[in-house]
């Protein structure tokens, strides 16, 4: 990835002309993964009302058990087609001022943060991301938060000090610029 | 003022026991079923002595020093603390009486900063004597906000509007959400038919009724009552760029903050508001937390005629009127909300068709008018909620709004209770737009503006308009930060 790009924009990016990054394709398998351990264990809730609720559902047993491999059956549909569709529509882009994020299966979402609102840059990863090398970059603000998910390992620490540096530098030319604060507001 | 180390009022020693009572009574009550009552009064008194003993320690091992830049609070007990709070990043520094507080003749002294994370409890909570803390309050805030309130200034200061006990009545009783005051209204009338039912023969209402009674209360009368304590002897003014509130029947709370603190405001109107032409304001300001738990978005006004209500407005908060020109949904939003009324009209039926059939099996039997009429009424109450839905989507498309002006933007929402919330660009922390499968059809998106506010974070969503519409408040906030228009200083957090 690229770091240091023309026109403010600080990705060089593969995911169009736009400047917008892609994914990488490992991100499907993890959510292959973690729908399938979800989908276990949703199986285990329905064989154990198959086997033991018939007492506690009386008449509603048969209807009960029918609904439930229904909502299995759409269930297993939505966690096959999702993760092709997610890495598909995931774009998300980040120049020296913004951070951009594109995203969603049925419902799409386009979320902006202004880096100079940022607070806080983390970078997390659970153990079946750790397995396949990739990480989570959350960006907090005082009123929410943002993830970037499923980014490389390194790209993820890149962008997570990208990220710091960009704000580092906000404020250190704060503090260079800027007069004294006027009284009664905070310094920063 | 001067950096020596100063004690809380002693009374502090007497509230966190006397708050600790009730867990012992607790306890009391439960050994009391295994030990005899000489044994439970022997631990009783016991416990109440090292209580008492605790906080005595507590007490005389936590110091306050006011230095010359920050408040530092010291506790050197096992459990060490040190908590320094610097005045250039504290946000408010508010008056707040109790009960216990009037008998001892102390006040609260309620410090907040400027942050998110603990937005719902004060930094610190400081009882001294009440002219020590109006001494404390006042030097505190001439360092925060660069003048002194002068002790006892508030007795002198008038309203900028007057507000009649009648007006802190109506707004206890019609300033509570109507969805509140519908489901409020469901349980007093199963209650009703409960008590109905058991006047019939050899029935009874098995506490139903009563239960259901209590729920109305809880729900409805008892935040109403609430509200009319907290805001008994409402007064607001403005001097310099503070706001002053002091109101409250049985704790009183006098409370200030900069204008510079106001995230966005909210002109409320619920649906019986609204038919009285009333409305009120309330203001999202991060660091006013009481702890207690209470509502903390501070109110500016109280539910008054909408002419007043404007009025306060344009004086207290001037810096969140602007001259506005509304933007109103396009034709092709009135089409996704229709489709969002009808898949919740279905849902709606699907969910109310076992209760209907529990009740026309139980009500069929009944004789005269009651077995006439009870059987249909919940199909009936499904169909009107049915023509409420499709009613307030039409409301929806009619009312919401968006305006996009040069400092500040507007959202206006609400079929049934309405608001209208001002936002300045410089406040915004987030913005996020979003399209759904339906929306997509119809080429509209919802958008999502991220703020700080009074209870952390907040966000405030806006009816369906384009996506290039709402995507320019995100570029807005993007070009004042660019231009050097947004001012850092002024806004940081």
């Amino acid at each position: 990835m690229s770091l240091s790009p023309p026109d403010g924009q600080v990705d060089g990016g593969d995911g169009g002309g736009d400047g917008y990054r892609r994914l990488n394709r490992k991100c499907m398998l993890s959510m292959y993964i973690d729908h399938a351990i979800s989908y276990a264990i949703y199986l285990a809730v329905y064989l154990l009302a198959r086997t033991y609720a018939q007492g506690f559902l009386g008449q509603y047993y048969d209807l009960v058990l029918h609904a439930f491999a229904a909502v299995l059956v759409v269930v297993l549909v939505y966690m096959a087609a999702v993760p092709p569709v997610y890495y598909a529509r995931y774009r998300y882009r980040i120049t020296r001022d913004r951070v951009d994020v594109r995203y969603g299966v049925i419902v799409i979402r386009h979320i902006l943060v202004p880096i100079e609102r940022v607070h806080q840059v983390e970078v997390s990863r659970g153990p079946i991301n750790s397995m396949l090398g990739l990480a989570d970059v959350t960006v907090t603000t005082a009123g929410g938060e943002a993830t970037i998910n499923y980014l490389e390992i390194d790209e993820a620490e890149k962008v997570a000090e990208l990220l710091n540096g960009l704000i580092g530098r906000m404020l250190l030319e704060r503090r260079k610029t800027a007069p004294a604060a006027p009284p009664g507001l905070a310094n920063d | 003022m001067s950096g020596e180390k100063i004690r809380y009022h002693q009374s502090v020693i007497v509230e966190k026991s006397l708050s600790s009572l009730s867990a012992m009574v607790l306890l009391a009550l439960v050994l009391a079923t295994q030990l005899d009552r000489t044994a439970v009064a022997a631990i009783l008194v016991a416990a109440l002595a090292a209580l008492l003993l605790f906080n005595y320690r507590q007490w005389r091992l936590t110091t306050v020093q006011f230095n010359e830049t920050d408040v530092v609070v010291e506790r050197d007990t096992l459990f060490k603390m040190k908590k320094t709070l610097p005045y250039s990043k504290i946000a408010s520094v508010n008056v707040n009486r109790g009960i216990l507080n009037r008998l001892f003749g102390t006040s609260k002294l309620q410090i907040n900063i400027n942050s998110g994370s603990s937005a719902t409890v004060p930094e610190a909570v400081l009882t001294f004597r009440q002219d020590t803390a109006e001494r404390i309050r006042s030097v505190v805030s001439q360092r925060i906000y660069d003048r002194e309130a002068s002790p006892g200034e508030d007795e002198i200061a008038g309203s900028l509007v007057s507000f009649s006990p009648a007006d802190v009545i109506i707004h206890g009783l019609f300033s509570v959400p109507t969805h509140q005051t519908v489901v409020a209204s469901v349980f007093l009338a199963y209650s009703l038919f409960e008590q109905y039912l058991s006047v019939g023969p050899g029935l009874g209402t098995d506490g139903k009724a009563l239960v259901s009674l209590m729920m109305f209360v809880l729900i409805q009368i008892g935040p109403s009552v609430s509200l009319i304590f907290h805001y008994y002897n409402y007064r607001i003014y403005r001097r310099g760029d503070t706001v002053y509130l002091q109101h409250g029947l049985v704790r009183t709370y006098r409370t200030s903050f900069n204008v510079s603190r106001i995230n966005a405001v909210r002109i409320k109107s619920t649906f019986a508001a609204r038919l009285m032409h009333r409305s009120c304001i309330e203001a999202e300001v991060v660091g006013l937390a009481s702890g207690s738990g209470e509502n903390l978005r501070p109110v500016l006004c109280l539910l008054k005629d909408d002419a007043t209500v404007q009025k306060l407005l344009r004086e207290v908060v001037p810096e969140f009127v602007y001259e506005r020109s509304p933007e109103k949904q396009p034709e092709s939003a009135k089409s996704v909300l229709l489709i969002r009324a009808a898949t919740a009209s279905l849902a709606l039926a699907v969910a109310m068709t076992y209760p209907s059939l529990y009740v026309y099996r139980g009500a069929a039997a009944l004789p005269g008018a009651a077995g006439a009429v009870l059987p249909y009424v919940l199909p009936l109450v499904t169909a009107l909620a049915v023509f409420a839905i499709f009613y307030a989507a039409h409301v929806s498309y009619r009312i919401t709004e968006f305006d996009a002006g040069k400092d500040l933007f507007t959202f206006v929402n609400g079929a049934v209770d309405r608001e209208t919330v001002v936002m300045n660009y410089d406040k915004v922390q987030m913005v996020r737009i979003t399209q759904g499968p339906v929306a997509r059809i119809f080429g509209v998106s919802q958008g999502r503006v991220y703020l700080l506010s009074s209870t952390g974070g907040t966000s405030v969503s806006s009816g369906y308009f384009s996506g290039s519409l709402l995507g320019a408040v995100g570029e807005t906030v993007m070009e004042r930060i660019a231009s050097g228009e947004y001012d850092y200083r002024k806004n940081c957090v």
